[in-house]
């Protein structure tokens, strides 16, 4: 699993970073970085953080393999 | 200014051929073409349009559009020639996997300022163009076909609107559309003119994955991408070419055979002193030393073994005496203003990628200045809705390690005594 971003809906409140503080960060504009993959543990914050976006600009989704 | 100015292009260039059946195969093009270093692709010279009567002349009957066409394009490997070289039935498998209506797009707006190949095809063959999409459109079941161009191509849209009138009508099938777009750079780019073909700006888009096979469904080809296919239904090959566009004092538009290296393509077009790299693809692409890329053909396959691309089959020589790291500049710059700006890493990095390569290419003394350009590139790298920052951020490490013996002096303080001058045609100065 992991956390995606909408860019374009995403405004750099930075909200996602307060409430999943162990696998987010903000660039120094305000804008959320992503881990690639997440733990079992970190999924409650990562649904927190989905839930807690004042701009509905993040998900959850299965890490499929890229052609 | 360097004395040894190199960008003019002395010497007549290749002889003008017709679309000649080779035994390679069909070529595309009717004639290379001389451009304007800048601007659509409205050739210097003759003006060349292939009519209904020498179209349906040369190849016949259209045949109708069938999964089996599709699945023979497949087996024959056909690839797009935007730029990304997807393989057609990626796209087609992925459209295919959906139940709401279809749109088929040619995508005609050749946004990379220094392109002029999809303009010259549709001027010289639009009826090929055309032929493809209906074939694409027939195939998958479309209800819709549009050719999408920029909305200053007015050469182009009135080549396939002789092309529209000339064209026989058949029963029952898609009504073609020519739509143009906005002229800014991000017009052409796939998720951009879904949404504008629904109605909204055209404006990259995030597809979250969908959830509803019922929606509707866009499918967008290049086309070159097209013309080739239109070859292909007929049974007939086309040739092993690539339709490239080559930056001197002037474009040259050209179709060569991809087993050409790159030395014989600038000598053929007049060089006569060896550059000492090449920016390939257009803005958005990558720089490569001459020495690394004067043997290799202009093959895409063999390229990308080398991390190498020709994208949209553009080649831009720099001569020696010219500064790689002022050009690269200029350009990231010019990227930087073709934002669409929805996204915040690429609103606000690429314009700091721009002050940074801007900081090196004036050799202002700075410890630590090609790590923060490098480390600009890295935090602006896939945080976009589209590949747009993507192109700005590798454009700009391929012009560091190319160049990095100007890096190093110029990071040092000693700049090249170039770094003032830009020769790229579009860009700000």
């Amino acid at each position: 699993m992991r956390l995606r971003v909408d860019p374009v809906a995403c405004e750099g409140v930075g909200l996602c970073a307060q409430l999943a503080d162990r696998t987010i960060t903000l660039d120094r504009w305000g804008y959320p970085i992503l881990a690639s993959e997440l733990d079992e543990r970190d999924l409650p914050d990562a649904r927190r953080a989905v839930r807690g976006c004042p701009r509905r600009a993040l998900w959850l989704e299965e890490t499929v393999a890229q052609h | 200014m360097s004395p040894t100015a190199t960008w003019t292009v002395p010497g007549p260039g290749l002889p003008p051929e017709p679309a000649a059946v080779t035994a390679g195969g069909d070529r595309l093009l009717l004639t290379e073409v001389r451009l304007a270093p800048i601007g659509p692709a409205d050739p210097l010279g003759t003006d060349l349009r292939e009519s209904w009567a020498l179209h349906a002349g040369r190849l016949g009957a259209r045949p109708v559009g069938t999964t089996a066409l599709l699945d023979e394009a497949t087996a024959f490997g056909l690839t797009g020639y935007g730029g990304a070289h997807v393989p057609a039935a990626v796209k087609w498998r992925a459209a295919a996997a959906g139940s709401g209506p279809l749109t088929v797009v040619a995508n005609g707006a050749e946004s990379e300022p220094v392109a002029g190949k999809d303009g010259t095809l549709m001027r010289q063959r639009p009826h090929l163009v055309l032929d493809g999409l209906e074939l694409l459109a027939e195939s998958l079941g479309a209800s819709r076909a549009v050719v999408w161009l920029h909305g200053d191509d007015e050469g182009a849209r009135s080549a396939l609107r002789h092309a529209l009138i000339e064209r026989p009508r058949v029963p029952g099938a898609v009504r073609l559309e020519i739509v143009a777009g906005p002229v800014h750079y991000l017009a052409g780019e796939s998720s951009a003119i879904a949404r504008a073909l629904a109605g909204h700006p055209a404006l990259p888009v995030v597809r979250r994955r969908p959830t509803d096979p019922a929606a509707p469904r866009t499918l967008v080809h290049n086309v070159e991408t097209l013309a080739r296919l239109a070859l292909l239904a007929r049974g007939r090959t086309p040739a092993a070419t690539r339709l490239l566009t080559v930056l001197g004092d002037r474009r040259a538009v050209v179709e060569v055979d991809d087993s050409m290296v790159f030395a014989e393509l600038l000598s053929r077009l007049g060089w006569t002193v060896a550059p000492q790299a090449v920016l390939l693809g257009g803005y958005g692409g990558l720089w490569a030393s001459w020495d690394r890329v004067a043997d290799q053909p202009l093959h895409e396959g063999r390229l990308r073994a080398q991390g190498l691309t020709l994208g949209a089959g553009v080649v831009i020589p720099l001569a020696a005496g010219r500064c790689g790291l002022r050009e690269t500049a200029a350009i990231a710059r010019y990227l930087a203003s073709m934002s669409a700006r929805q996204c915040g890493p690429c609103a606000f990095g690429l314009p700091s990628l721009a002050d940074s390569c801007e900081a090196l290419a004036d050799g202002r003394p700075g410890h630590g200045r090609l790590t923060s350009v490098l480390g600009d590139a890295a935090l602006v790298e896939g945080r976009g809705a589209c590949h747009h920052p993507d192109g700005a951020t590798r454009m700009v490490a391929s012009a560091i390690a190319t160049f990095d013996a100007d890096a190093t002096a110029h990071a040092a303080g000693r700049p090249c005594p170039a770094s003032g001058y830009v020769g790229l045609p579009g860009l700000p100065s």
